[in-house]
């Protein structure tokens, strides 16, 4: 089989080259601004600012009234030799659509209330922070062990409509979700 | 074979591989609607269908590469396989492509037809009717409120909260407030007097409060109820605020959802117009792909199932023509082709035991004809065999033995041919040519030749052999030499006159000898000189030829009488000498070509000196002027074994052919005095050593005779 073979090797050069190509293309990825963890006498929370950030596509979508829906994701991970293992996970889900009728945007937060803003800007600024008790049992940490605080927000493809999925999965524009911010944490 | 026992059939496989991608393909299709509980799982069925499409791909492609090799190979069945998987295909494609085309091309016209302009002008202008419906109401409230306001400008905060309770029950507004610049609620009223505290602003009417000094917007407020929430400053320095809410009537709530919901819709299905015409095309494609891929590689399966029986007789058929008739074919199926591998099998079965059957019968013949073979070589009687023009077809090896003709100088030619190589057998070979043509039935003849042994007489027998139709197909030749048995009977019959002679004829001799001894004795005296002298002539005359008949009768006696050989091993050479040492003073000239060394052989020397004795005095007595005698020595193999040839020529008269036929017999003789017996002797004496002697025909200038005897040690060994 070796014209297969020379096939799936050609294939494979090419999607190595087409990878980072894409990665520059999509500029439009939320970035984490700074994450930290906020310990009180009983219990830690998160704070963070995202930056999110809308492609043309993805803005004429949400004007158009595709509701575009983004899942925060919040780890404590304690590092080890091979893989690291997650002390904490939790997932907070935000929903952003437009009003035509009212010319609002609303926000859907993690606790399920709506809130409603004139502009689009104030709806991003009010998704940037954390919007939800986010909280863990302060035993959770054991002094003299290093840990890391992850948080990513990840663009939910699957909450668009079936046809754009597929575009989504392929298209620059619709790459908007953020890396990985690690942050470490010592006590 | 617990394999075998559980794999399916192919025909189950091929139903549940359909059932398969026609689930996956009917789930894809679910999917595709945004209200099925499948459009979460969309893309998964998307990946899974292409994967799905992938690996049938993958399986077409493995299954082509695998037809190209075989074709490249020139297998049994390749090209049948390449035809109708190249049919089945084209069969199949060329209408789904059709199909293919014509779908999209519809589904495209399809998706198009759901949007025009005037359905655009009349969303949009249902949309702004509900918001200029919405802003008029707004309006209308916020003049209301501002009317509010200026009552409540200057009022304390201890008179503000019935100033607010009595502005509520006429202005229709869910609930009024009156709170600082910092958030306070200095006094409120609201139509549900469950609720105690105020809607306050968030942080973000706040934001847009000190920087618009006024905010006035729609809320969605509970039970899916809408309020217009409207914010003015009491006083002139902003440091009340009056905020009244006022509740949309649900009719009109209603409305404006609806009319939103549909505007939304219609903008979502715009938007997505190019997006849902490549959802569906791809769908339409996966669908496609799956179908023809799944159909072409059950084809792929299904043809190499149709085609296995006839590769399976082109394999066996090309056995077969390589001889090999154990070829036996499975029946994989009981359709025609069923049918034609167990023809072709039954076929097989049949050609192997006609096979076997002709193996045997030519075995068998085979057999016999060794056998034959085998009897006619250790036959004593030569056998030649002659087709119908006379070539000979087979000789024996006794044949050999009497003709001195090897057997592959035989077989292939006619006698004709052989008389120009064997010369002296041409009389003889002759004589048989001419019986064989002329003869139509058995046939006997006694032929005698002179051969390269001398005289030998033939006993031959001839039978002409004839096809049934009556055809001549050839003859059979047999014959035997009787030269020997012949010989024999002549030297019996010799040995019995010998025997007779001296029984009748040598015991009166001694009475009439004695008897003229008495006579010459007794008369002698008595008679006369004249009488006397008569008589002693007449008696001396009876004893001289008594004397004689005694003699004779001895040597024929001797000639009768068996044997009796001293037998040891002596050197030829050496008794030749001793002979020719006796003859020195004969006057006879003797030239020799002796070979250095000894020539050993195991005879009676006397016996031998005999011979030698005999044959240089018959050369003696057949030379009338200066006699010269040759005497070569040479050896010869005869038959693998060793034997010392010596030939004796003389210079004298020679012999005619009359003579060598009965030289060697008893009371043959040429000359003038002689009993016969020499030859004889010599002969009898030469046999008796296990030698042969005969006259050498080829010699012309005098007699020349050659004797053979065994030898054990020839020359060069001293």
């Amino acid at each position: 089989m070796p014209n297969l073979a020379n096939l799936f090797n050609h294939g494979l050069l090419i999607c190595l080259l087409i990878w980072p190509l894409s990665s520059l293309a999509g500029n439009f990825a939320a970035k984490v601004r700074y994450a930290e963890l906020v310990e009180s006498p009983e219990a830690y929370s998160v704070d963070a600012k995202i930056d999110y950030q809308l492609s043309p596509t993805a803005r004429e979508a949400l004007q158009k009234g595709v509701p575009l829906s983004w899942d925060v994701l919040i780890q404590i991970r304690q590092p080890g030799l091979l893989r690291n293992s997650v002390l904490y996970s939790t997932k907070l889900s935000y929903t952003l659509q437009f009003h035509a009728l009212l010319n609002q945007y609303e926000i859907k937060s993690p606790s399920g209330e709506t809130e409603m803003f004139l502009t689009l800007n104030a709806a991003l600024n009010y998704m940037a922070l954390l919007h939800d008790a986010t909280r863990f049992d302060i035993g959770l940490l054991k002094a003299g062990y290093g840990y890391q605080l992850a948080i990513k927000t990840e663009f939910n493809r699957e909450r668009l409509p079936v046809p754009l999925r597929p575009v989504a999965y392929l298209d620059a524009q619709w790459f908007l979700s953020s890396d990985w911010f690690i942050w470490p944490i010592q006590k | 074979m617990a394999y075998s026992k559980i794999k399916l059939p192919a025909s189950v496989s091929i139903i549940i591989l359909f059932g398969f991608v026609l689930l996956s393909l009917q789930l894809m299709s679910s999917a595709t609607q945004e209200s099925s509980q499948l459009s979460e799982m969309y893309s998964w069925l998307l990946v899974i269908n292409t994967l799905g499409s992938i690996i049938l791909l993958g399986l077409v492609a493995v299954n082509a590469y695998s037809l190209v090799r075989e074709l490249k190979k020139k297998e049994a069945g390749s090209k049948l396989t390449t035809r109708m998987v190249s049919l089945f295909v084209l069969l199949a494609l060329a209408p789904a492509a059709i199909v293919f085309y014509f779908s999209v091309q519809f589904l495209h016209q399809g998706i198009d037809s759901w949007f025009n302009v005037e359905i655009d002008r009349a969303m949009d202008d249902a949309l702004e009717l509900s918001q200029s419906s919405l802003a008029q109401r707004m309006n209308w409230h916020i003049k209301q409120t501002r009317q509010m306001a200026e009552k409540l400008q200057d009022k304390s905060e201890s008179s503000l909260a019935l100033e607010v309770g009595s502005l509520w029950p006429d202005s229709g507004a869910a609930e009024i407030a009156v709170f600082s610049n910092q958030g306070h609620i200095l006094a409120s009223s609201s139509a549900n007097p469950s609720e105690i505290l105020p809607h306050l602003p968030d942080e973000q009417i706040w934001l847009q409060l000190r920087q618009n000094k006024e905010y006035f917007a729609y809320d969605p407020g509970d039970n899916d109820e809408m309020l217009a929430r409207i914010i003015i400053p009491i006083q002139s320095d902003r440091s009340r605020f009056l905020q009244v809410l006022y509740p949309v009537p649900v009719r009109v709530t209603d409305l404006a959802d609806s009319i939103e919901f549909a505007f939304i819709r219609y903008q979502e299905m715009t938007f997505l117009r190019d997006s849902l015409k490549t959802s569906f095309s791809l769908i339409l494609l996966l669908v496609l792909l799956l179908s023809m891929l799944a159909a072409i590689w059950v084809a792929f399966i299904s043809i190499r199932n149709i085609v296995a029986p006839v590769k399976e007789l082109v394999k066996g058929t090309q056995a077969v023509a390589d001889g090999d008739y154990q070829q036996q074919l499975p029946v994989m199926s009981q359709d025609d082709l069923g049918f034609l591998v167990e023809s072709f099998n039954q076929m097989t079965r049949r050609i192997a035991r006609s096979r076997d059957e002709t193996r045997a019968a030519g075995l068998e013949v085979e057999n016999q004809r060794a056998y034959l073979e085998t009897i006619l070589a250790n036959l004593t009687a030569g056998v030649i065999s002659f087709d119908a023009s006379f070539y000979i077809r087979t000789a024996n090896q006794a044949a050999y033995r009497i003709l001195h003709i090897p057997v592959s100088h035989f077989v292939g030619q006619t006698l004709q041919t052989l008389t120009t190589k064997h010369g002296e057998l041409a009389e003889m070979l002759n004589t048989i040519q001419r019986l064989l043509e002329k003869a139509d039935d058995i046939w006997e003849q006694r032929i005698v030749f002179l051969g390269p042994n001398g005289r030998q007489e033939l006993l031959c027998r001839g039978t002409p052999l004839y096809l049934q139709n009556g055809a001549r197909m050839g003859a059979v030749v047999v014959f035997d030499d009787v030269t020997d048995l012949i010989q024999a009977q002549k030297n019996a019959a010799w040995g019995e006159v010998a025997r007779r002679l001296a029984h009748e004829i040598k015991n009166p001799l001694t009475p009439i000898q004695l008897s003229a001894e008495r006579l010459q004795h007794k008369l002698s005296k008595e008679l006369q000189d004249g009488s006397a002298e008569f008589l002693q002539r007449g008696t001396r005359t009876i004893v001289q030829q008594v004397e004689a008949m005694k003699r004779m009768v001895d040597d024929f006696s001797e000639y009768a009488r068996p044997s009796k050989k001293q037998v040891e091993r002596i050197n030829l050479i050496d008794l030749i000498q001793e002979v020719l040492a006796l003859y020195m003073q004969s006057g006879i000239v003797f030239s020799s070509s002796l070979p250095t060394g000894r020539v050993i052989v195991e005879v009676d020397p006397v016996s031998i000196r005999q011979v030698l004795h005999n044959l240089i005095k018959n050369a003696q007595e057949a030379t009338t002027a200066q006699c010269r005698v040759e005497i070569k020595i040479a050896k010869v193999i005869r038959n693998n074994a060793a034997y010392v040839e010596l030939g004796i020529y003389d210079n004298g008269s020679g012999l005619n052919a009359e003579q060598i036929e009965t030289i060697f017999e008893p009371y043959v003789t040429s000359k003038a005095k002689g009993t016969g017996l020499g030859l004889a002797i010599v002969k009898k004496i030469v046999e008796e050593h296990g030698g042969v002697i005969w006259v050498d025909t080829s010699y012309n200038a005098g007699a020349g005779f050659v004797l053979q005897l065994p030898v054990f040690e020839f020359g060069n060994s001293e």
